[in-house]
């Protein structure tokens, strides 16, 4: 008998019982990742899809996830463009968005005509000030970071003479108005403003404008590679000066660029240090993100982790479609790895953050001191 | 400010590699390699693989940087240069561009977007001299950049290979009717350049890290010292590449320098920014093209890509 003869039947039978061989989900839902894994934020995208990833490894029983990549890269028509393909082809129950502010404000009008939910961990504020219901951040937007950025330097520290180094991109010049405001409500002006271009490489000048306005602290809100640029200069430049710095000095990819000495009085904000592994949970998380990645996870991966991992949580109680996950994320207060998440009504869902200071010995910080609900929504 | 001076020179000893492996292939091929900043990125990243095998200081990494550098530039004319050079310069630039790119997208690939630290060139310390304390990073990186550029001036000035390249350079018919191989002396100066560009990419990465898009801003500077220096000319290109060094580092701090700016100029926080600095830097490259368009070394400008 010829081969076909027995081939075909045997492939027709396959098919038919196909969907019984596979496992059955009380839920199966879509959930396309869309972060930049190649140019300057690869690293805060590769973070936010990996914690995404691990998520979805976690889901709830009985809960399926599918989670296709999409690289969002740099420039918002590619964002767009990722988002606009993932939604024809995925038909997402929510979306995992980009941490790139820019990108985000191109894509939330699309979403808003979709009617789909997007998580992301972007800080900029101007995302969630638009009365889109269907973005939710799980990182502390700017002004909660600011908030405990300066609250930090001036009353933890007691420091009066701040010089500030800022970048000039959207995600700088936003934090820079952030802080100075906050600090004219504690009647303090910067000694010294500078603001530096996302590729200068030369810290310098700026080290020696800071030495000639004679600060007692600096604070930095500047990017990944120019905060550890910053720190290597001053520290070689002998500054002296404690530097408290912005979410970038957190990611483990950063500090590895700076020798553990040159860190020696540099602490900076975020929403949680996992590598400084301070719960049994977030131990687990970080054992299991470097078995399963091969490399350390930081702020934006616990962020994105525990988002999804609230979202999975409303699929497992029933939520099924967008509008019931988006009312459910909406409504609902989840206990995470990094805080407590609930909405404050326009999607923020991140209250807390802490402050991570190094010891000049290692690369992990310890957390120096934690806010809690600073903006009182977990309160309500 | 000795230590910024130190840090300016540095830095433009480093733009003056990239610059000179920019300006030899403009020389030898007529065409614009816009893949010459990547090759310093690319350099980066050769330094940053060997250390992970050999973790010696980064001067004992330099002649295996090099050596690879060189077959990686020649490997590059082959896709880049040799089947379109009878094309219309403009097929030559976009085929450097394509091959930057990909030369990005696989440092993404292979090293990852989060930038690396290459190894100092010694121990990376502080130097104190007359009671200032400099970089020692700094300092080395000044002194080798000078000896390999010490090295090329006499590779073309003193040898018989320098002549040949040189007379490529000038008149490639004219080198091939008296028994020059124009094509080995052009592939050559591919390998050449590169292998300049992937010594700056080893002085660069590890007091500036490197990561896989840095190739963009490196063949920008590349542009503007060539294009202050003069088109063609290899001293030229130098002093651009210093100059323009000098200027970012320096003009920053001129209130710092000169005190009395502070009381005459108001607003000093913002004219003398480092965007600033940046704005002006491109002012000044556009008035040398209206107005000396040879640039400051004088070569006459002929026609480019």
């Amino acid at each position: 008998m010829p081969l076909r003869f027995v081939v075909a039947p045997v492939g027709v039978l396959i098919l038919l019982f196909a969907p019984l061989l596979t496992p059955a989900y009380a839920a199966e839902v879509s959930v396309p990742v869309l972060v930049p894994v190649t140019g300057v934020f690869a690293l805060e995208g590769g973070a936010q899809r990996n914690g995404a990833l691990l998520a979805m490894r976690h889901a709830p029983k009985d809960v399926h996830v599918r989670g296709e990549v999409y690289d969002t890269a740099v420039a918002p028509d590619v964002g767009v463009q990722a988002l606009e393909r993932a939604i024809s082809r995925d038909k997402p129950t929510a979306v995992v968005g980009s941490m790139i502010g820019v990108q985000l404000l191109a894509m939330l009008p699309i979403l808003q005509e979709a009617k789909i939910p997007m998580l992301t961990t972007s800080g900029t504020a101007r995302i969630t000030e638009l009365n889109n219901p269907w973005i939710f951040r799980f990182f502390p937007a700017d002004p909660l970071a600011k908030e405990v950025h300066v609250r930090y330097v001036v009353e933890e520290l007691k420091k009066r003479r701040i010089a500030l180094v800022y970048q000039t991109t959207a995600y700088g010049q936003s934090g820079r108005a952030e802080i100075v405001e906050r600090l004219k409500r504690h009647n303090l002006e910067p000694v010294m403003q500078e603001a530096l271009e996302i590729t200068t490489r030369d810290m310098s000048p700026t080290i020696g404008k800071i030495r000639a306005a004679n600060p007692d602290v600096v604070m930095l809100h500047i990017h990944s590679q120019p905060t550890a640029l910053f720190v290597r200069a001053a520290a070689q430049a002998g500054l002296g000066l404690p530097i408290v710095a912005g979410s970038a000095i957190h990611q483990p990819t950063t500090v590895s660029l700076v020798e553990p000495a040159e860190l020696t009085g540099v602490c900076g904000e975020t929403n949680a240090s996992p590598i400084s592994g301070e719960t049994p949970e977030m131990r687990s998380f970080l054992d299991q993100y470097r078995k399963e990645f091969g490399s350390e996870p930081d702020g934006f991966a616990v962020g994105q982790y525990d988002g999804l991992m609230m979202m999975l949580g409303a699929v497992a109680k029933g939520a099924r479609t967008p509008a019931e996950v988006q009312k459910a994320l909406a409504s609902s207060t989840y206990a995470g790895l990094a805080m407590t998440y609930k909405s404050d009504g326009k999607g923020n869902m991140a209250h807390s953050a802490v402050i991570i200071c190094y010891d000049g010995k290692s690369r992990i910080p310890r957390v120096a001191k934690r806010y809690e609900n600073v903006t009182g929504v977990l309160s309500r | 400010m000795l230590q910024a001076l130190i840090n300016a020179l540095a830095l433009g000893s480093a733009y003056a590699l990239l610059a000179l492996g920019f300006v030899l292939i403009v020389n030898a091929t007529r065409a614009v390699n816009f893949a010459q900043g990547d090759m310093v990125m690319a350099g980066g990243y050769v330094a940053v693989a060997l250390a992970a095998v050999l973790p010696v200081p980064g001067v004992a990494l330099l002649p295996g940087v090099i050596v690879l550098m060189i077959v990686l530039g020649l490997v590059f004319s082959l896709f880049a240069y040799f089947p379109l050079k009878s094309r219309p310069p403009v097929s030559v630039f976009i085929s450097t561009i394509a091959l930057g790119i990909i030369f990005q997208n696989t440092a993404n690939v292979v090293f990852g977007g989060a930038p690396r630290g290459a190894p100092p060139l010694f121990s990376g310390g502080l130097l104190t001299v007359g009671g200032v304390s400099l970089s020692e990073q700094s300092a080395a990186v000044i002194v080798v950049a000078a000896l390999l550029i010490a090295g090329q001036w006499w590779l073309f000035a003193r040898t018989a290979l320098g002549r040949q390249l040189r007379a490529t350079a000038q008149d490639r018919q004219m080198a091939e009717a008296i028994g020059v191989r124009v094509n080995g002396m052009i592939a050559f100066t591919f390998g050449l350049a590169a292998a300049l560009a992937g010594a700056a990419g080893l002085l660069l990465a590890n007091t500036f890290f490197v990561s896989p898009t840095d190739g963009t801003n490196y063949i920008i500077k590349a542009y503007i010292a060539v294009t202050i220096g003069g088109w063609g000319s290899l001293p030229g290109a130098v002093a651009g590449a210093l100059l323009i060094a000098l200027f970012e580092v320096l003009y920053p701090l001129l209130p710092t320098l000169l005190p009395l700016l502070d009381r005459w100029i108001p607003a000093t926080d913002t004219l003398f920014s480092q965007t600033m600095a940046t704005i002006l830097l491109y002012i000044a490259v556009l008035l040398i093209l209206f107005f000396r368009p040879q640039g400051l070394f004088g070569e006459v400008v002929q026609r480019r890509a």
